[in-house]
Order: structure tokens, then sequence, then C-alpha cells
């Protein structure tokens, strides 16, 4: 097939400003008919803002998009879908309160409706048949979205973009949350639409999965074009190099192998089940141990972390202490020096349309108060410490955590664990979503936390970074440990997925 | 087109704006001033003379009490409309007490608000209704409660509790009042917590903050304090009817949005609101009743006014659903 196909969607001089943050500048790229078009950068790059303004979700700041010759400018994805343009987005997508078919047709259902009245049977059966079609027999189109998981709710979010094949595909950062399972259902479609002579814009932080599946790459760096490349002409570290503006050190993961690891038991999870996501767990965690919890990501894992810091509903069995401090609320977890950062971001690690101040501060207020009297002074100097510790980008700590990207949030979520001065830190997903040089920062945060003889539970679905940074990784397959790993070098990912599957 | 896009950048920079946390501290303020300077010149200064002013401020303590205690609780994200219906059962227990020992019917005022506050607090927080719902029922069922007690006649206080209607002891209490809130709000663990939950429920729950606990708790609070407010009501009418504390709860939501509270609650809220909110509504009602509207007229421009700040001070960031 000829590289250099027919243009098809024409970005022109544009533009984008969130008040003094000028998040895209003067953007000019051209994507070709039948083409995978990675699309990569930094946390803060300003892709998904461009992106964005193509699907409708931002009003376009200035200059336009051409789309087969004509100025596209939609209000909303409705409009954009009409257009033959569809997204695929970063968190969740789709709608609660709606069944899954009313949610693939949103904002279609106009060829259900007769005489005024829509037809629900009409429309369950054509989206059960797209759901057979796309192999995802145990969804079903009459059901609460509600009641589907993350995953399925992804998978019912590819149908609803693909199945009408767009001319245009934009896939934001969909793979960093989704199963290896759910990765090559989306694959499949993106070269599906691909061979109809679609393009599908592919935004990930995964840069070997980015050269793998692409054709051309552009990068973005401050919200500025940095270059469109041949994918086939790149490496990983190409695409680094473009995307920092530097050259990375070569310091990523841990590189000590052999030392051992203390005897000493800090926490100790006992027979601990949650309905329907773990099944009798149990086991110990050590001081100055970096503890890996990794398998598919339905396997239960999360709910571990939960579990740990006493947030899980309806928990029997026992998380106690070297002391014998038993974890059964969130406020005892605190207390005693647990932190937690959840896999979900936005709704459970941070207040996020609170100021920074406030989302570090949160947890220490009893440490920053002086008989019960806190002093705005005092939540400044303490939040601007932290802040500046973990060097979040901000303009002050009076800003709100919804303005930062991604990478800045953790960092947040991370500063307050920090300021608590946590012994025992569980990391849900820590570097999900976040680009290599803050990725590179956490790391460097944990062998740190390690040094200082702190615990980490680290939970995973990035096999890699477990393999690279824990001591000892616990496999978990169906709400139970499948396997066990110690930290050794000839350890591969063949090993880990025999025990994940 | 170039039209569209000029309103655009206007409504961006508008909301850019809005964003700044100056703009939620000074905007209530500049608000409660220019309806005030705007009813001085329609009403010919009437509004401003001393005479005017006290009977003005004599009509706010009520309000401005029972206020601070929605203030609270619509930090948290919640609502409460049961307010005018537990100020005129509060009001009643009081007058009945007051035949023994002022004190002794101040307390049962307070205790009063509080009970109804713990019974929303409990249907919100243990049953998980929506507060709007809950608070709705309350209200009737308080409402009818209140006319069943004073079917025959009105219920009366003793005669003498009129002695402590004068304007020191009144100002000094809502004064009092007003302050040891403002203190917990802004100095407190407790304080941060309420902005918390209203920016974030599950993400404070996370944060190690006793959720359940804090709401329920505040609810009673609220309560309290309006059970208070009732004795001021007391002391200033002497008796209770069938529509004591009738249209309270409203008059307390539209003083608050007047005074740029997002509805949301959360991380916008402004102490400021309280105070410029309840003097906003009564010099706006004070106002155009001086300017002798007829009552229904009155409520026509109470509406629209109530309805242009709601548009300009709702946190659109927190109604959003999905980013």
């Amino acid at each position: 097939m000829s590289k250099m196909g027919e243009e098809i969607l024409k970005a022109v001089k544009i533009n984008k400003s969130f008040g003094i943050t000028h998040a895209v500048k003067d953007v000019t790229v051209s994507f070709y008919k039948g083409e995978i078009h990675g699309l990569i950068g930094e946390n803060g790059s300003g892709k998904s803002t461009l992106m964005s303004m193509l699907t409708g979700i931002y009003s376009i700041g200035s200059g336009e998009f051409i789309l087969e010759g004509k100025k596209l400018n939609v209000k909303n994805q409705v409009e954009a879908n009409r257009n033959g343009v569809s997204i695929i987005v970063q968190e969740m997508g789709t709608l609660s309160g709606l069944t899954v078919a009313e949610n693939i047709f949103l904002g279609n259902e106009d060829q259900f409706v007769k005489f005024g009245i829509k037809n629900a049977a009409a429309m369950n059966r054509k989206a059960q048949a797209l759901l057979d079609q796309y192999g995802f027999h145990h969804i079903h189109a009459s059901t609460m979205i509600d009641n589907y998981d993350f995953e399925d709710r992804k998978l019912i979010e590819i149908v609803k973009a693909t199945y009408f094949n767009p001319k245009i595909l934009v896939v934001d950062e969909t793979t960093t949350t989704l199963s290896q399972a759910g990765r090559d259902e989306l694959y499949k479609h993106m070269k599906r639409l691909k061979k109809l002579g679609s393009t599908v814009i592919f935004i990930s932080h995964d840069l070997e999965e980015v050269i793998r599946m692409t054709d051309r790459i552009t990068i973005l760096r401050d919200g500025e074009l940095i270059d469109t490349v041949q994918s086939s002409d790149v490496t990983e570290d190409d695409l680094k190099r473009l995307m920092v503006g530097r050259e990375l050190s070569g310091r990523y993961y841990r590189t000590d192998y052999g030392e051992p690891v203390s005897k000493e038991v800090v926490l100790s999870a006992k027979n601990v089940s949650v309905p329907g996501q773990l099944r009798n767990i149990s086991f110990d965690l050590h001081k100055g141990e970096i503890l890996g919890i990794g398998g598919l990501s339905e396997c239960g894992m999360h709910e571990v972390g939960k579990a740990v810091f006493g947030a899980s509903y309806d928990r029997t069995g026992e998380v106690a202490l070297a002391d014998g401090t038993h974890i059964d609320s969130i406020p005892t977890a605190i207390k005693h020096n647990i932190a937690y950062v959840s896999k979900d971001r936005d709704n459970e690690s941070l207040v996020i349309n609170d100021s920074i101040r406030d989302n570090i501060c949160l947890t220490s207020m009893d440490r920053l108060s002086k008989h019960h009297i806190i002093l705005n002074k005092k939540l400044d100097q303490f939040a601007n410490r932290y802040a500046k510790i973990v060097s979040v980008k901000m303009v002050g700590v009076g800003q709100f955590v919804s303005d930062l990207s991604g990478g800045n949030k953790q960092k947040v979520a991370l500063a307050r664990w920090i300021g608590k001065d946590s012994d025992i830190l569980v990391l849900d997903s820590p570097t999900r979503g976040i680009d290599v040089k803050v990725k590179a920062d956490i790391y460097a945060l944990m062998s740190d936390m390690k040094k200082q003889g702190k615990s980490t539970i680290v939970i995973s679905e990035e096999i890699l970074e477990l393999l690279g940074m824990c001591d000892r990784i616990l496999v978990m397959k169906e709400g139970a440990f499948s396997g066990e790993f110690k930290r050794d070098p000839a350890l591969t990912e063949e090993d880990f997925i025999a025990k994940m599957v | 087109m170039t039209e569209q896009n000029q309103k655009k950048s206007l409504g961006a920079r508008y909301s850019e704006f809005m964003d700044k946390p100056i703009a939620r501290d000074v905007l209530p303020i500049i608000g409660f001033l220019i309806i005030l300077v705007l009813f001085a010149i329609l009403t010919h200064g009437k509004i401003i003379q001393p005479f005017n002013v006290r009977l003005l401020l004599s009509q706010t303590y009520v309000l401005m009490i029972a206020a601070t205690g929605v203030f609270l609780i619509m930090t948290m994200g919640c609502l409460d409309f049961s307010q005018g219906s537990m100020l005129g059962i509060a009001s009643i227990v009081i007058c009945y007490l007051s035949a023994y020992n002022i004190f002794l019917a101040i307390l049962g005022g307070i205790v009063t608000g509080g009970a109804i506050g713990a019974i929303n607090g409990f249907f919100h927080v243990k049953r998980k209704i929506p507060s709007f719902i809950v608070t709705i029922c309350t209200m009737y069922l308080f409402r009818g409660l209140c006319a069943y007690l004073t079917t025959n006649s009105p219920v009366y206080a003793v005669g003498n509790v009129y002695q402590y209607n004068t304007e020191t002891v009144k100002l000094c209490l809502t004064i009092g009042l007003l302050l040891i809130i403002f203190l917990v709000y802004h100095f407190t663990k407790l304080g941060y917590s309420l902005k918390a939950i209203g920016a974030g429920e599950t993400a404070s729950r996370f944060a190690g903050i006793k959720v359940q606990k804090v709401k329920w708790l505040i609810y009673i609070v609220a309560g309290m304090i309006t059970g208070f407010a009732a004795f001021i009501n007391v002391i200033k009418v002497g008796s209770v009817t069938s529509t004591g504390g009738n249209m309270l709860e409203t008059e307390i939501l539209i003083a608050l949005v007047l005074g740029g509270m997002p509805i949301s609650g959360g991380a916008m809220v402004r102490y400021i609101n309280i105070i410029a909110g309840v003097l906003t509504y009564k010099v706006l009602s004070a106002g155009l009743n001086m300017m002798g509207l007829a009552t229904e007229m009155q409520q026509l421009i109470e509406g629209v006014v109530f309805l242009i700040v709601v548009a300009l001070f709702s946190d659109r960031k927190s109604l959003k659903v999905i980013k």
C-alpha cells in the first residue's frame, strides 16, 4: 500500500488558550486516508485539547479543520458523529442512567422514532446485533450501563464510536485503561477502519504500541507541533527525545538486584474477602519493600488497595499493622500513616474542583492545626513546600486541580501523602496515562521512599513497571493470588502472563 | 459569523473572570452596593433614612441567622427546604416554654430545631435519599404539624418576652452567631471538610473525611441555628400562627444565591455570600415595596433577578457530568 494517501483532514493554524495557558499553538497538520496516525507528547502538550476541538468537546480557539475540502466546526460530539468524526475518550465516555443501547445510539435515536414515539425494542435489537457482531456477547443492549465495569463500558464505547464506519476515529489514551484483551479488540477495529479507507488518530503514551500500530506519528510539545515522522523510521528513543526536547537520562526503573529485604513485617492481610472482588487473600508487607500486585484488570487487584486502606465495602478478614492495630476504616488508615492513591484519579484520589492547596493539606489538617485552629498561611506554606518537592507545574497553590494535566494531578496526589509523612504507600496504577518524564519522577520517588525505609504496594497493569520496580510481585487471577515472583533480572513478561491467565 | 466569534470570546472572558478567586470575593459586595445605590435613587433616598434602615435591620435578623445554617448545608452541596416549618415548630415550643423560664425557652427552641435537623440528616445520610426530597417531605410534615398546633388560636408567648426585643440584643446575638460560624468555617478542620465534601464527596471520603458524620452533624447544627432564630422571631412577634415561618426556606435560598453562592457548593463558596446575600435580598424587597409596587409585581421582579444571579454564579464545572 502506498504511504502517501490522499489528504482527508487538515488542521490549519489551530490555537486554543485556557486562561493564561496557551494549550495549542498554531498547529497545522495533515491526515491521510487509510492511515493510523499517532499523536504523542507529554502530559499538557496539547494532544487531547487538539482532538477535543476536532470532535466538538471544546470550541475552536482560532484556525480551522478542513475535512474533505469542507470546513468542519462542530459544537458537540453528536454533530461530530454526523460529520463522520468520532472519539473514544480517555476517561468514562458513556452516560450513567441510560441503557447500553441508548448510549450506543445517543443523539442518533431518530432512526427508531416513528410518529414521535421511540421504538425501544427495535433500538435494543439493533444494538444487540451490533454487540454480537463485535463479539461482545456478554453485554446486553437493554441493561443499564451502570451494571458494567469500566472495561466493558470502554468496549461499548468502541461499538458506539465505530459502528457507523466514521471517516475519522480519534482514540485518546484509551489503551492504558484496557486489559490486553480489550486492547486487541480496539486494535482490530482500528485496523478494520483503516482498511475501509478511514483515518484513525491514535493518542497513547505507550511508545512501543504507537510505533507498532501507526503509519505516521506527529509529536507535540508545549502545544506546538514538533514534527511528523514515518513510524517505520523511528525508535522509541527518537520519539522520547522529540517529545521531551532533550536526551532523557538512562535511569528509569531501579537497577539494583539481589539486595535483601528486611524481615520486619509492617502490615499483614489475613483472609481478606470482598464480595465479587477478593477471595480469601493473605499477604505480608515488609519494611522498605516495594510489593507489586499484577494481573488482568478484572482480577480484583484494584480492590486490594481499597481493602488495605479500609475503603472496601463489606470487607471480611483482617488487615493489621505490626503493632496489632486493625485497619477497618479510611480515617484509621490515614491516622496510622497509610497512603492510598487510587486508579480513579479524578473521583477518588483528588477533589478536582478544589485548589491544589486544599488537596495537599486535607489529610494533614490535624498536624497543621494548633488547638483546633487552622491558619491559611500555614496551609499555603505546607502546600507550597510539598508541591515543590514533587515539582508540580502550576500557577500557584490556589489553582484548581481540575486545570492541571494528568501527570500534574498525580503529582498533587503524591504530594499530599508525602506531606502526611506516610509509612505505607498503596499506589494503584500510579503511572496510568502519564508521560515518560513524570513517570521517571514517580519511579525515582518510589526508590526514595524505599531508601527511607517506607513500604510500598504497587498495583499495576503494566508488567514491565512491576518487573522494573518491585522487590516481590504477587500475581492475581479471579480474586486470589496465583503466583509470586522475587525480584530477578531474568524474570520476563512471559513468566508473568502464564500466571495471569 | 464575526459577531458570533465576538460573543464567544466575551463568554470565554466572562468564565475566565469567574474562575478567579477574587471574582467570588468581590462580586457579592459590588452586587449589594449596586442594588443599594439603585434603590437609594429610585426611592429618592428614602431607603437610607435612619428610620428605614432600622426597620430594615429589624426584619433581617431571623433571615440572617437561619441563612447561616443553610449556608453550611449548601456548602456541602446539599439543600434544606424545611427551614420555614422548622422555625414555626421551634417558635411554638419557645412560646410554650416562655411561661416557665426564658433560658429554658431558648434551649427548647434550639433542641427542637436540632431534632428536626437530625431527622433530615437521618433520611439523607442513612437512607441515602437526596436532601431536597427529604427536606421537602419534612417541610410538608412540619408545616402540617404547625397548622395543627395552631388550629384553634395562635400560640402566644408570655407578655414579658417583649422586654428582650431591643435592637441591641438582636444585633449582638446575630453578630455573635455570625462570628462564631465564621471562625469555625475559616479556621477549623470542620470548615475545610465542608468545602471538600461540596467539591467532591467520594474524594473527600478517600481523604479520610467522615462524610456521613459531618453531614449529619451539619444538619443538626443548622437545625439548632434555626431554632435559635425562632427565639428572635418570638421576641419580635410574640405569637405563632399557622403560617409562622412560611416561605422562609425560599427566602434563604434566594438570599444565598443573590449573595453569589454556587448551588453546587464546594470550593467556590465564600462566607460573604451570607451577609451580602441577605442584605441584598432585604434591600431589594424593601425597595420594591417602598416604590409602591404591588406584591405580585415584586415577586415577579424578584424572580427575574434571582434567575439572572443563578445564571451568573453557578459553578458550571461542578455541574458537568463528563469532563
